[in-house]
């Protein structure tokens, strides 16, 4: 993880990770076919904190998953791509739906099972995702250090190796150095660029952890960091590890059995102690005390903590949070917002936070969008979106939401469509007080009202805003 | 009054674990007025819904007194004899007023006179009847109507909560999530109650749902004067219905008041950060970020419950050596680690301590100046050095009470009745 | 409000109906997607008409004597199957295939008759104990254990002894022994039930325990607890059988699928037939009664109606 300071400048920032274009999706059930999913169109951009808002039920959980391609076998991708740094990979299944006469589950199971396996290699590592229950992603029968430490282990076991051996290679020479590096610049490129001509990069992180640390007098920081070299190793643990190291993956040789184990061991230990580094880092007291813990033992709080923890631990280019914090009371919220915060100061990653509370959006996000019944009916800068909502169901929603500062309350009258037989113009009409006769027969299209701030309804076609 | 607790606690067995307790609502004093809206807010875990239990007698009081429709100047004659622990003038209050007394018949016209509606309207409608029946239990089962009146009062419902009459014979499964809450609703106001408990009746429901039930419960308390007991952790919804709020936390009362004046000038430590920790569109206050978890219930702080929270705890809000040692062993392990050797800390008793291998004019200094950032360390009262090893004794810690400040708020906190002697 | 609610009011009553009936053709869609279910369903619907013609209407079969075995002792020793005899016979001479058809009737009645005053019971008990809970709840669990660890055999024979070796000594017998089954199952049912807010609901509204019990929790409960009588007739017919396999039957000459099992017993290594195929019919029922439980399962359980 980089905890440098991103200074890139702002025109790369506003390049797409994830762009979603007029995708469908469609849930076969008993029940019917629910189209959940009508055309969405969004990008998540580097570096920003996109807001998603809607009511329960429009999508968003489903839209979040299925950027990340974890849709069930029922899930039919019927139009559309999302595509993640350039690539659609779900073109196979909309391939199978557009070619099936009749949708079927099985079939589209195999085809998600091979969908599956091509985006193993960027879940977790380009794009991790946090649930609203934590306890959908823990194990409960694992300690928290081992389930942070696996990640770890399946996605990146070179820097758990490189870790160790950098420990290794150092010598007391070194660690001098390093302090004296630290003490004089603080962290930045020296430290690195010294670190990457000794040949012992694993030691950043580890050195950092340590220095950033504020419950610690300097001159114990200093000691702790001088203890971190010249650790023994056995030849036989060198070569394997030297290995991982190379190649950043697990090597062939970790499938034969006993060996397997003692890779498996080593790299293992190495990850508890990245964990409770990274936990600490997340402002999580007794770090090094937690990661033994079981789930079970936690509070919903520090679960929600652990599993962001377990998405951000490999430096993921996107987070998506699915109402992370929905679940938490509010002071607890507040501690998780914050943190959400300070991880996207310290990061160069992109988030999608999704919610059904505006005001949770408010605080964190740099764009909100607003969906709609499987559709992006509003999308634009924050600001844009509070003091200028455009589209009648956002200016709606506002006037629904109550705040401390009292105003009247106005409900939406009516409910959301059958989406199983949604109507055939605009997804709101029955609820839309402006409704003309063209809302009827066709479905808006996300138009430009403004910089960087879009619509979708009838009311602002012809340039009209 | 139309209901008072007094002194009320509601102490839960712990399955499997003898003798331990969950203290989830604990010598509690609230009252609610004829056709007043009072907020309940508190965050899950504090004990709101098992007190709204309580103040309508689905679950038996450990302690306490709950007295319904009580005239204010007898309150005020009980709450007199409570403090003179005069036990006949109490026992003559209790006998007129109070619901434990309730059997049989005088029950079932307290049931008639109350009502309660849940936060889950899945589970709240029982699926094997039809709406009628739902709708129309209490009616009977009150003795509130009977024969063809029941029927006409279901409709008269139907039309109170704006659905429509065919529902009637519909199935709960065949209704939304809103549609059902408006049922849920018809069934808490079908015998006309006096006093409604809503214990979060729309935290399951979407905002534009919400806004519109809330709308209907304003329309309801104005036209038929009902008082209502508003359950939920959210706020704003508060501080849209309520005429006055109460503020909960583990089990405790922490602040009575007016919406405005609680909303606006929070006076208690916790309602502060709580108001301060609301996502706001436009962030106006500035935010106050607790540190921890809520406690558990079941072996609760002592002194003031959210002393090991409060960005503002005093030396006697309820400290005690398990929580000073704690720090006092980071700081010499970890900040002032090269000012000790071989230091050891010791719990003697709740309130003193043993630091073992220390000098007391060192530990003086440093806890001189970590005291306000740890503030467990506020409440060591005296320093002694006994030749190599230093005694440290605490000071003796308060529980605070519920006490009326001038303005007439009421608050559950130490710095304010330090200011009242 | 009032304009748009009327008009939603006309459409809304000509849903009901259709409404009631998705629900009815979601649950039928769930059973028949069940392949194994619909097999044992149709099994079992071969076992209950031979048992429903043989009790009311036994004069369309062409049986001189529907209620007794039929023996030839001209030709006593047990035959292979052939034209005449397509299951073969049995000792004395009986026709396998009329004996088979004439014993699912009493097997069929009987595992009824314990089955359902069983979970009458059963149920009762279960739910006082559950929802009263306390000591009620602990003496009625623990009387329950103890009828519950008594062997079936030993109370039979018993029973058997003292009212004597009578058709109903031995259903009465088996009702005994079966109750506790379900009072179990059924105060686990309840104990979930008890739970749901709508009965803290139902208390707030005034209404007495005992109609608590009747009015919600009992028919709350009653679909789980008939899941489980059905996957529970198989195991009481083999029960049944067992017993008159060991000479637990009133009169000889009763058709009766155990005590058809017992007579080629006898002949077991030189006409296996006359021992396979009567216990062939017990297992078929016993396993086509299990395949159907399982199809209600999925029928009532919610997850099972949404997926496809
Ligand atoms: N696995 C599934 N099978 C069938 N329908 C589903 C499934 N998951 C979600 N849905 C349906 O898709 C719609 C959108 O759901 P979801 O994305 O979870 O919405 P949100 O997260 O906005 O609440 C809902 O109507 C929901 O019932
Ligand atoms: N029936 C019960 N048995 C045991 N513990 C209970 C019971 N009901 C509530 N509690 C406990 O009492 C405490 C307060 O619960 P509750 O009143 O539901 O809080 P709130 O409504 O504020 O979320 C919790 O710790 C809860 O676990
Ligand atoms: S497109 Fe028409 S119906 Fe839809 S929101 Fe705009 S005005 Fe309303
Ligand atoms: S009594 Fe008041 S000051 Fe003391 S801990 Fe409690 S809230 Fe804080
Ligand atoms: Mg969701
Ligand atoms: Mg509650």
């Amino acid at each position: 993880m980089s905890y440098k300071m991103e200074t890139s400048n702002l025109s790369s920032n506003l390049a797409p990770i994830v762009k979603v274009e007029n995708f469908h999706l469609h849930y076969y059930t008993r029940r019917g076919v629910y189209k959940a999913l009508n055309g969405v169109n969004l990008e998540i951009r580097k570096g920003e904190v996109l807001g998603v808002a809607g009511e329960s039920g429009c999508g968003k959980s489903t839209l979040g998953r299925s950027i990340m391609g974890l849709i069930p076998r029922n899930a039919a991708v019927v139009n559309g791509r999302i595509l993640v740094d350039g690539k659609d990979y779900l073109k196979p299944l909309n391939d199978y739906y557009k070619k099936a006469k009749k949708f079927k589950p099985t079939k589209n199971a195999d085809i998600l099972k091979k969908v599956n396996e091509e985006m193993s290699s960027i879940r977790g590592q380009k794009i991790s995702m946090v649930f609203q229950e934590p306890m959908t992603t823990l194990n409960p029968l694992l300690q928290v250090g081992y389930q942070i430490a696996e990640v770890l282990y399946y996605h990146n076991p070179g820097l758990l190796a490189s870790r160790r051996l950098s420990r290794h290679r150092a010598t007391k020479e070194d660690m001098k150095n390093i302090i004296k590096i630290l003490k004089e610049n603080g962290i930045n490129e020296k430290l690195t660029d010294y670190l990457k001509s000794r040949n012992i990069l694993g030691l950043e992180d580890q050195v950092i952890s340590i220095w950033r640390r504020k419950d610690l007098h300097d001159l114990k920081k200093e000691q702790i960091i001088e203890k971190l070299c010249c650790e023994p190793i056995n030849s036989f643990t060198k070569k394997y590890l030297e290995v991982i190291e190379k190649e950043n993956k697990l090597p062939n040789f970790s499938r034969v059995p006993i060996i397997g184990r003692l890779v498996k061991r080593e790299l293992f230990k190495e990850g508890y102690k990245k964990a409770s580094e990274f936990l600490g880092l997340l402002g999580i007291p007794n770090a090094d005390k937690m990661v033994y813990m079981y789930p079970h033992e936690l509070s919903g709080g520090q679960r929600q903590r652990i599993v962001i923890a377990i998405a951000m631990i490999n430096n993921p280019e996107l987070v998506i949070l699915d109402e992370p914090t929905s679940a938490l009371d509010v002071t607890i919220q507040a501690q998780i917002l914050e943190l959400i915060k300070e991880l996207k100061e310290s990061t160069n990653s992109s988030y999608m936070f999704i919610s059904h509370d505006l005001s949770v959006l408010a605080e964190v996000s740099d764009r909100i969008a607003i969906m709609y019944a499987g559709q992006v009916v509003e999308v634009g800068k924050k600001e844009n979106i509070f003091d200028q909502p455009k589209h009648p169901y956002t200016q709606m929603l506002m006037e629904a939401i109550p705040t401390i500062e009292v105003h009247e309350l106005k409900g939406i009258k009516g409910e959301v469509p059958d989406m199983r037989n949604p109507p055939k113009g605009c997804m709101f009409r029955d609820r839309c007080p402006y409704a003309m006769p063209i809302c009827a027969e066709k479905r808006p299209d996300l138009i430009k009202v403004g910089e960087d701030h879009y619509v979708a309804c009838f009311l602002y076609e012809g340039g009209k805003s | 009054m139309i209901i008072a607790a007094r002194q009320l606690s509601k102490f839960f067995d712990v399955k499997g674990v003898k003798n331990a307790k969950i203290r989830a609502v604990e010598n509690v004093n609230i009252e609610i007025k004829e056709g007043e809206i009072v907020g309940l807010v508190g965050e899950s875990g504090s004990g709101k819904s098992t007190l709204g239990r309580l103040l309508i007698r689905l679950i038996e009081p450990t302690s306490g007194e709950i007295l319904y429709n009580i005239p204010d100047d007898e309150l005020d004659e009980f709450d007199i004899a409570l403090k003179n622990n005069d036990q006949n003038a109490v026992k003559k209050i209790v006998d007129k007023y109070s619901i434990m007394r309730l059997h049989g018949k005088e029950l079932k016209t307290f049931r008639r006179n109350v009502g309660i509606v849940f936060q889950d309207p899945y589970s709240s409608l029982d699926p094997r009847l039809k709406i009628e029946d739902i709708i129309a239990e209490p009616i009977v089962e009150t003795g509130f109507l009977k024969g063809p009146k029941v029927k006409a009062r279901v409709l008269e419902l139907l039309d109170e909560v704006q659905l429509p009459r065919e529902f009637s014979y519909r199935f709960p499964h065949e209704l939304s999530g809103g549609q059902r809450q408006r049922v849920a609703l018809a069934r808490g106001i079908a015998t006309n109650p006096k006093l409604v408990i809503l214990d979060e009746p729309t935290s399951a429901l979407d905002v534009s749902i919400q806004a519109e039930i809330l709308e209907l419960l304003k329309e309801l308390r104005k036209k038929y004067n009902m008082a209502m007991l508003l359950i939920t952790h959210n706020i704003s919804v508060v501080s849209y219905m309520a005429d006055r709020v109460f503020v909960m936390y583990a089990g405790k009362i922490m602040e009575k008041g007016n919406k405005n004046d609680i909303i606006k000038n929070p006076e208690h430590p916790y309602t502060q950060a709580l108001i301060s920790a609301v996502p706001q569109i436009k962030r106006v206050r500035q935010r106050i970020i607790l540190k921890g978890d809520p406690p558990n219930l079941i072996n609760p702080p002592k002194g003031c419950r959210f002393h090991p929270r409060c960005p503002v705890a005093l030396p006697i809000c309820g400290w005690t050596a398990d929580e000073v040692k704690p720090t006092l062993e980071y700081l010499i392990s970890s900040k002032y680690f090269t000012e000790f050797s071989n230091t050891k800390v010791e719990v003697k008793d709740e309130l003193e301590l043993t630091v073992y291998n220390a000098k007391a004019d060192k530990l003086r200094e440093i806890i001189n100046i970590e005291k306000e950032n740890l503030r467990p360390l506020m409440s060591i009262k005296d320093i002694i050095d006994e030749n190599g090893n230093v005694t440290l004794k605490l000071y003796k810690y308060e529980t605070p009470e519920l006490i009326k400040l001038e303005n007439g708020r009421e608050v559950e906190c130490l710095l304010f009745s330090k200011f009242k002697e | 409000m009032k304009e748009k609610m009327s008009k939603k009011d006309m459409t809304d009553k000509n849903e009901i109906k259709p409404d009631r009936w998705r629900e009815l053709r979601l649950s039928l869609q769930v059973f028949f997607s069940n392949k194994a279910a619909v097999a044992g369903l149709v099994i079992f619907l071969f076992y209950f008409f031979d048992a429903l013609i043989l009790q009311f209407f036994p004069q369309i079969l062409p049986f001189k004597h529907p209620y007794s075995l039929t023996p030839n002792y001209a030709d006593p020793i047990p035959l292979p199957p052939s034209w005449k005899h397509p299951f073969g016979t049995t000792y004395p001479g009986v026709d396998l295939l009329r004996a088979v058809i004439k014993s699912i009737r009493l097997d069929f009645w009987l595992s009824l008759e314990i089955v359902i005053p069983g979970a009458i019971i059963g149920l009762i008990i279960g739910i006082i104990a559950t929802y009263f809970g306390g000591w009620i709840d602990e003496v009625l669990m623990r009387i329950t254990d103890i009828v519950f660890s008594i062997p079936y055999l030993v109370l039979a024979i018993a029973i058997g002894y003292v009212l004597g070796r009578t058709l109903n000594s031995m259903m009465i017998a088996l009702i005994l022994v079966w109750w506790p089954l379900y009072a179990r199952y059924a105060r686990s049912v309840t104990l979930e039930t008890k739970e749901l807010t709508f009965i803290e609901a139902a208390r707030a509204s005034g209404t007495s325990n005992f109609k608590i019990m009747f009015k919600h929790i009992l028919p709350n409960s009653l679909p789980p607890v008939f899941v489980q009588i059905s996957l529970d007739l198989g195991t009481i017919m083999l029960t049944i059988s067992a017993l008159a396999f060991i000479g637990f039957l009133p009169a000889a000459n009763l058709p009766e699928l155990g005590y058809l099992t017992s007579l080629g017993y006898n002949y077991i290594q030189t006409a296996p037939w006359a021992m396979i195929i009567p216990g062939l019919f017990i297992v078929l029922f016993a396993l086509a009664v299990n395949l159907m439980g399982d199809g209600f399962r999925d029928v009532i359980d919610p997850r099972r109606r949404s997926e496809l």
